[in-house]
């Protein structure tokens, strides 16, 4: 009681604490980072840069993006470093689970709807990562799944997407998927063709955007297993 | 949602051997419902000049109408045609002006000198800020989808039509992935001794 | 606030103007609009150290620390050590919020003290220490109480050289050449091109390259100290925790 009758009101900011602040601490960020993904009649491809970066910074040129999931799918991750972290830690454990509980691996169509479940269970305190899942569907065909941050999926053979997706997009449609174009010859999509459209494509993204560049990894699946390569961007 | 993006649009201009091209889509909308699709977004401003003006509908006519003033000023007081790039800086004064409460166009010029017949492109900002680049400016609510196709498709010294192909495909691509854009698409090629104007069909969707 | 009940204020069940029974009266001059609802969290850090810097060498990581920790543009403590030794595997340096680096360091601490304790002769190693740090980080952040820190770990792993980072988010990443804070515009450029030129950079070599950003530091990031610690691992010697140094301006 005396507590209170003894308050005088002093002059000291510094110990003011009348009313909370409304301020909030905003617990995401946008770290960048583009991925490709190309799924062919007997194989997939996935690429994504390597640049890790905030705002006008670069925190890494050689961050793997790209998370192999199992011998037949892989995820390409872009958007806040630390919700990918995460992410994908927790896909590899409900994975694991899975091989345990039902003595087989994971299939990429299994894994596709598990990840959109994963995302939407946060929906309303989302993982702000774009996911692109890449792998072979149980006929060993190539096969693109594409998400939104909360879960979304969407069936696809060609998908950009990250900080580039908006600029790379329209070019795979007309480059991959033959969109407006007339009397061609509509090739199915061959590895040599994937990826020398992945390296061309990434290219134009680093000429234009700042949070794609300094180099890309490139994940071929095919029923034999998954190979990579790289190749180097601007680093500018 | 940008007030530069109530109406959406998309326009790009392109550099090529001896002729320049520049090609706009044909929505006009308010938001996401569609009014028509006849819209005229480019302007001729002279034999050899051409204006886009993406962004906010009502002062793209505004802009283009006290920009065709000043330029029949202009063109009254030297008794001479105005080379693109003064009409470029016109522009980008008569936006300036307006620094502080602008109007919401990103201008893109296309043209030839009217004496050289030297290719000109240019764009701006919506207060003016110039950028004269060697190869293609776009400009509009796709801008990214457009320098994404741009990049990857434009070569340099192209003859006419191929520019046109170049562009029609840069311009139809681009508007495929931008829900306010689209809906048609209309290419002007500028050259030495003709300017053909092609509407190109598109999905309507 | 806790002798405040919510209810003796806010809610008036019997009679208006009044206090509850048994509580007290609401005195006038007295502000009590305050939400008792609310709880104290990490808004903004309170007293920091500045940037932290990491590099790898040929035989082993090295980090740099100044020793002032601010409050506000006040420097407020003036020998503060912000580079530790976890183990005899890691080192670690700490910059953003002192008392959020202390607390997290008691925690680095029970927890070695716990594996001792076990002695099973294992031991804490560096990747494993990043992994649950960014754990902890993320954790904070996921329930909107960051810790307000920037850490750097360095160490060797099975003769391996490991330099990693964690943020106040759990953005977690490893890299030769780590900087916090001004560091990232001011040490890495420099740290960056001299590790370029030559990544077996020998133990000398290392530290007069870390002493020159350490300067360049001091000249330019206003809540920086000239006096700064180094902690060194490298596979032969083991931790070093060396320091204070001080840096000698040129004036």
């Amino acid at each position: 009681m005396s507590l209170i009758q003894d308050y005088i009101p002093r002059n000291l900011p510094d110990y003011a604490t009348q009313a909370p602040k409304q301020f909030q601490f905003n617990p995401y960020a946008d770290n960048g980072g583009s991925v490709v993904a190309l799924a062919g009649d007997d194989f997939s491809l996935i690429a994504a840069d390597t640049r890790l970066s905030t705002g006008y910074s670069i925190y890494s040129r050689k961050q793997e993006k790209l998370f192999k999931l199992s011998d037949t799918t892989v995820l390409g991750c872009s958007g806040c470093w630390c919700d990918i972290l995460t992410l994908t830690r927790v896909i590899s454990a409900r994975m694991q689970i899975y091989q345990h509980e039902h003595h087989k691996t994971m299939t990429t169509s299994a894994t596709a709807q598990m990840l959109s479940t994963m995302l939407y269970y946060k929906r309303f305190f989302p993982y702000y990562v774009s996911n692109i899942l890449a792998g072979l569907d149980n006929d060993g065909k190539g096969c693109i799944y594409r998400y939104d941050p909360v879960g979304h999926c969407e069936k696809n053979t060609y998908v950009a997407g990250g900080s580039a997706g908006a600029l790379l997009q329209p070019l795979l449609d007309n480059q991959v998927g033959y969109l407006n174009q007339e009397n061609v010859e509509k090739i199915p999509l061959t590895k040599d063709k994937a990826l020398s459209v992945v390296k061309d494509v990434f290219i134009s993204a680093a000429e234009r955007d700042i949070y794609t560049g300094d180099g890309i990894t490139i994940k071929i699946i095919t029923k034999d297993g998954i190979t990579e390569e790289k190749f180097d961007l601007r680093r500018d | 949602m940008s007030i530069l993006a109530y109406n959406g649009g998309a326009i790009i201009a392109m550099k090529g051997k001896n002729c320049v091209a520049i090609a706009a889509d044909r929505r006009f909308g308010i938001k996401a419902q569609t009014i028509s699709c006849d819209f005229q977004k480019i302007y001729e401003m002279g034999p050899y000049l051409y204006l886009g003006l993406p962004g906010l509908a009502t002062d793209s006519q505004t802009v283009m109408e006290r920009l065709r003033f000043r330029l029949n000023l202009y063109e009254l007081k030297e008794n001479r045609k105005i080379h693109p790039k003064t009409f470029g800086s016109m522009i980008s004064n008569l936006l300036y002006e307006k620094r502080f409460g602008p109007y919401f166009v990103e201008p893109v010029v296309a043209g030839l000198d009217p004496e050289t017949f030297e290719p000109f492109i240019c764009n701006m900002d919506l207060i003016g800020c110039l950028n004269l680049p060697e190869d293609f400016v776009v400009g509009g609510t796709c801008s990214e989808q457009l320098y994404g196709m741009c990049e990857a498709v434009y070569e340099s010294n192209l003859q006419a039509d191929d520019l046109f192909e170049t562009i029609s495909q840069a311009m139809v691509n681009a508007c495929d992935r931008d829900a306010i854009s689209g809906w048609g698409a209309i290419v002007y090629m500028i050259e030495k001794d003709k300017v053909t104007s092609r509407t190109i069909k598109t999905r309507m969707d | 606030m806790s002798f405040f009940n919510r209810a003796d204020y806010f809610d008036l069940p019997y009679w208006q103007n009044g206090p509850a029974p048994g509580s007290l009266y609401h005195f006038p001059d007295f502000t009590t609009n305050f939400n008792s609802d609310a709880i104290q969290r990490t808004q903004s850090p309170m007293v920091t150290g500045t940037s932290v810097v990491g590099m790898q060498f040929k035989d082993g990581i090295i980090i740099a620390a100044d020793v002032l920790a601010s409050y506000g543009s006040l420097a407020r403590f003036r020998n503060c050590e912000r580079v530790i030794k976890v183990n005899d595997n890691i080192i670690l340096g700490a910059g953003g919020d002192y008392a959020d680096y202390q607390y997290l360091r008691s925690l680095i601490e029970q927890k070695i003290l716990d594996e001792q304790c076990l002695d099973d002769g294992f031991k804490l190693k560096p990747k494993s220490l990043h992994c649950w740090l960014t754990r902890v980080m993320y954790n904070k952040r996921s329930s909107f109480d960051p810790l307000w820190n920037n850490f750097i770990i360095g160490g060797i792993e099975d003769d391996q050289l490991y330099l990693g980072t964690v943020d106040k988010l759990g953005t977690a990443f490893t890299d030769p050449v780590i900087s916090t804070g001004y560091g990232a515009y001011l040490a890495t450029p420099i740290i960056a091109k001299a590790y370029e030129a030559n990544s077996q950079m020998t133990e000398k070599e290392a530290t007069d390259l870390i002493y020159k950003v350490m300067q360049v530091l001091f000249y330019r990031d206003a809540r920086s100290f000239p006096k700064y610690h180094l902690g060194i691992i490298t596979k032969e010697k083991g931790i070093e925790i060396r320091g204070p140094i001080s840096i000698v301006t040129d004036q």
